[in-house]
């Protein structure tokens, strides 16, 4: 009944400095996984309230002093995660942990001042990760921007693949067709990963049959998605400007972004002084110093007529008000940024299009880190991704030497069921697998799958 | 409210009783005695009837903390009735009544007894007795906590409604872990305690049975006279131990993990040390008495110090015949209690130190009317909530004393008889003063005093609130008319989700 502590256990033994909203949605995700979790953060209110929900200790105190590292048990600690306001403190933090112990250390940094030296103060100051959610945020909104048919679009493999999801309309070609004949009609490698029908999540098998409606993702690798977008009948073409409401630091990371990719941008932001720092950094694009939202003043600036419409304030119900006026007088393709609220079951049903959460991608980077850390032995997550409300994972591996599932064709593998091995990358050529294919010593590989906690390629074996 | 999940613990904590009670039955047949019979019976009702109730795994397993006060304090009912049963079986407490208030007093670690002859009870019973004690003292919900997977957050609320002291904190991150650690070191406690009585010669059920009524605070003993026949030696042995578990157990585990400066630096504990030692002190020089000797006196002072105050109750004196200011010593220590987060009852020392320092800060205040003050434990600020949460404790337990009091005078004896019976039970200390004295027992209170009394009892031990809670007109509502229709809405929309 008392047995020491074991790895497997267990878990990992983790510091959280900070429970804002990324701290909040740290603990939620990592206690998920069964990690050991100390929360500190120098508001009692905030502490308690979250010991009340997650079973996590909370500490009361500066998360950079030392001795508040100390009590919050420092030495057999393996990873401290920064995620308070301040990036300096957050740096800090890091720093003064690393000092007491050997623990890996992650700090989120998101002022673009540092965002810039990312590398360097990683390097110099030891630090496992540096996370930036609104530059995260941002170059997910791109990507959709890239690509509005798509609802969200992410990123594999260094880039090389993309993972797409979309929204089949009424009669379309897919409407009625089966994966199987999909795969007949149109060869040049694309994979359906999984389809959301209603509330129901399927990885669909080869009789699947797509309907009108369903919210299907799929694998392509990077130029392979638009031809197929193109053959089933949708845009295809990015869009050619965008209007922001809102001028943060997401705004800024996000135009800058889209005026290097030569689309143009107008940002409307309420602070006068803000916008002059806008119009400094980012002399392309057109600041406009306004209430975003104002009716007037956005019909004013054209809402009507733009193709791409991104509302970034810090308030989510302004950002999902905002979204749906949008959609009720124009046709631009409208992407919601949501920080804080949680009511995700009703922001689904405003079907609302492409939403993005910060804290959810910042979420996965960090669990990505975690898993390839508790179980390094074989292979490494490169990628995580969760799909669908976190009922399916996306799972970029590391294959970095022979195992069990290595050199075997798959059809042979005995795989888990609800598990589809998504591509393969093989020196920087994506692999759409067949039953033929194998999986090579040095490769990564995409699993798509419902289950959760896979720390390793292993796992996919039944 | 989430009914649902209060059932499937109260079905947890049957099947536990149910296991724990297959204990006397071991004893019965190393003893050969035929009252094991009852027990395996209850035994087994208790099993069946957990079992049934565990069947259904409930799908909201969330819950707050009115469903972890309602389920605790049900569960000490339940507990109590089913650990009650046994004593009414073999007929040697032939009155329900009477089997209860044994048995509430076992549970809540208070150690009063209705019997006046404890030497006429099967072995088996009396290790029952005893080791109501030692489940009771550490909490039995905590026990479960340690064993069973919950999963969620929630559950701190049931070790917050358990756990005596102003505020529950965990040691390390995850709930069932802490659990495990303070049963780890309660276990380890009681095994030094058995390993140093066998040491002095004691015969082995008396040294398990003394061990469980010390490491609970309880107090049965096994003899008519408690301890008074023991060598001084085991009455040392027995005094260090009884300090040593009415210590915040919190203590131990920076001594587990040698953080010895933090352990020091606990101001509740060094309180505790600081006022056994003066009411040592001043009874010893109260009571001294040529034909002991110092160090005998010493050994009886000390020995009722720490009994009283870590509310366990054994005596090696009958305390009732000491001089009175001796014995005005002994009642205030039954009211101070142990530290917080002990096996101890009481008020507890850390409530008595914020306390007394919130009587220096309203001086102050009347000196600088603007000052701000906070009042500190330990060195750091205790928040405002919880003192006022202290001071509602503290003036909640002065009515429900007052009133059990103005219950009980309804019998007709003396003062001093009511006020120590309710001072004892309700501060789960066991003997009082006058009537109740240590060689005396509560076996001539009417059953309208005894069930007043049981009331104290649990209500003490689960720190008032979880128990009165139960009283709110509010949770009935909950518990019988919304309860089907809701929780199963409820149920059926989250299992559609």
């Amino acid at each position: 009944m008392f047995k020491p502590k074991t790895q497997e256990q267990h878990g990992l033994n983790i510091i959280i400095v900070g429970c804002g909203k990324v701290g909040a949605t740290l603990v939620e995700q990592l206690i998920k996984e069964g990690h050991d979790i100390t929360i500190i953060d120098k508001s009692p209110k905030k502490i308690q309230a979250i010991t009340n929900t997650y079973d996590i200790m909370g500490l009361v105190g500066n998360g950079a002093s030392y001795s508040v590292l100390m009590e919050a048990g420092i030495e057999d600690t393996d990873l401290i995660i920064a995620v308070t306001e301040s990036d300096e403190l957050n740096l800090l933090c890091c720093t003064v942990a690393k000092q007491a112990t050997d623990c890996a250390a992650i700090a989120r940094v998101r002022t673009p001042d540092y965002s810039r030296e990312v590398g360097y103060l990683r390097e110099k100051l030891g630090l496992a990760l540096i996370i930036n959610p609104e530059l995260e945020a941002a170059r997910e909104v791109a990507r959709i921007l890239y690509l509005p048919t798509a609802l969200e679009v992410n990123s594999f493999a260094h880039g090389q693949a993309e993972l797409i999801k979309f929204q089949i309309p009424k009669g379309n070609l897919l409407d009625g067709m089966s994966i199987a004949e999909l795969g007949q009609s149109y060869t040049s490698g694309i994979l359906v990963c999984a389809v959301e029908r209603q509330d129901e999540l399927f990885i669909p098998s080869g009789d699947f049959r797509l309907q009108a409606g369903d919210r299907m993702s799929f694998v392509a690798p990077r130029n392979a998605a638009r031809p197929f977008l193109k053959y089933i009948g949708s845009k295809t073409q990015r869009v050619k400007d965008t209007l922001i409401i809102g001028g943060g630091k997401a705004a800024y990371y996000l135009a800058s972004r889209l005026i290097s990719a030569g689309i143009s941008v107008k940002i409307i932001e309420q602070d006068a002084q803000r916008c002059e720092e806008l119009s400094i950094l980012l002399p392309k694009a057109v600041i406009i110093n306004g209430d975003g939202t104002n009716e007037e003043l956005l019909k004013e600036e054209g809402l009507q007529y733009v193709e791409s419409f991104v509302p970034l304030t810090g308030i989510d119900e302004e950002n999902i008000l905002l979204t749906l006026y949008a959609k009720q007088v124009s046709k631009a393709k409208i992407i919601t940024k949501i920080n804080r609220i949680t009511f995700k079951n009703v922001i689904n049903g405003l079907d609302l299009g492409s939403v993005v959460y910060p804290r959810y991608i910042t979420a996965e980077a960090i669990i990505a880190y975690v898993r390839a850390k508790k179980d390094s032995m074989h292979s490494n997550i490169e990628t995580l991704y969760h799909m669908f409300d976190s009922r399916a994972e996306a799972i970029e591996f590391l294959v970095d030497k022979e195992s069990a599932v290595t050199n075997i064709p798959l059809m042979d593998l005995p795989l888990k069921k609800d598990l589809l091995v998504s591509f393969i990358n093989r020196n920087g050529d994506i692999l759409i697998p067949s039953g033929q294919d194998c999986i090579k010593a040095g490769d990564t590989v995409m699993i798509v799958t419902t289950h959760t906690g896979f720390h390793d390629i292993q796992d996919i074996l039944k | 409210m989430n009914s649902c999940i209060i059932r499937y613990i109260l079905g947890y904590i049957l099947k536990l009783e149910g296991a724990f009670l297959f204990l006397p039955c071991i004893v019965a047949v190393i003893y050969r005695e035929t009252a094991g019979f009852s027990y395996l019976f209850v035994a087994v009702v208790c099993l069946v009837l957990g079992l049934f109730m565990t069947r259904k795994k409930p799908k909201n397993t969330v819950f707050y903390l009115k469903e972890g006060c309602v389920a605790t304090a049900l569960s000490w009912i339940l507990m109590s009735v089913f650990g009650a049963l046994p004593f009414c079986l073999t007929g040697e407490i032939p009155f329900f009544i009477d089997a209860l208030f044994e048995t509430v007093s076992g549970f809540t670690t208070t150690g009063s007894s209705i019997l006046s002859d404890i030497e006429a009870l099967s072995h088996c019973s009396l290790f029952w007795r005893s080791f109501t004690h030692w489940i009771g003292g550490m909490g039995i919900l905590v026990f479960l906590l340690a064993i069973i997977p919950l999963s969620g957050g929630s559950h701190m609320n049931l070790m917050r409604a358990e756990s005596p002291g102003p505020s529950v904190g965990k040691l390390v991150p995850k709930l069932r872990q802490t659990a495990r650690l303070l049963y780890l070191i309660y276990v380890g406690m009681t095994i030094v305690q058995i390993i140093l009585l066998l040491a002095g010669n004691m015969p082995l059920f008396d040294s398990l049975t003394i061990t469980f009524g010390t490491a609970g605070t309880g107090g049965f003993a096994i003899k008519n006279d408690s301890m008074i026949n023991y060598s001084p030696y085991l009455q040392w042995v027995t005094t260090v131990f009884m300090i040593l578990f009415g210590v915040n157990f919190n203590a131990y585990y920076f001594l587990l993990f040698r953080r010895i400066g933090k352990a020091l630096r606990m101001e509740e504990v060094r309180c505790y040390i600081i006022i056994i030692v003066a009411a040592t002190a001043i009874i010893a020089v109260n009571t001294y008495n040529t034909a002991l000797g110092a160090a005998g006196t010493i050994r009886h002072a000390a020995f009722q110090v720490a009994s009283i105050i870590t509310t366990t109750g054994y005596a090696t004196t009958d305390f009732n015949l000491w001089p009175e200011a001796s014995k005005t010593v002994l009642v205030f220590l039954m009211f101070i209690g142990a530290c917080a987060g002990s096996t101890g009852g009481g008020v507890k020392v850390s409530r008595l130190v914020v306390l007394v320092k919130s009587i220096f800060r309203e001086l102050r205040s009347y000196l600088h009317p603007n000052i701000v003050r906070k009042v500190k434990l330990d060195g750091k600020p205790v928040d405002s909530g919880t003192i006022s949460a202290i001071h509602v404790y503290f003036f909640t337990l002065i009515i429900l004393f007052a009133l059990s009091l103005f219950a009980v005078s309804f019998d007709g004896h003396d003062f001093i008889t009511n006020f120590t019976a309710v001072a004892t039970t309700i501060n789960n200390v066991g003997p009082g003063l006058g009537m109740v004295g240590p060689v005396e027992n509560f076996g001539f209170f009417s059953p309208f005093s005894k069930i007043i009394l049981t009331f104290d009892m649990l209500a003490g031990r689960l720190e008032l609130f979880p128990l009165l809670l139960l009283f709110h007109p509010s949770i009935w509502r909950d518990m019988s008319t919304r309860r089907l229709k809701d929780s199963r809405k409820a149920e059926k929309k989250l299992a559609a989700h």
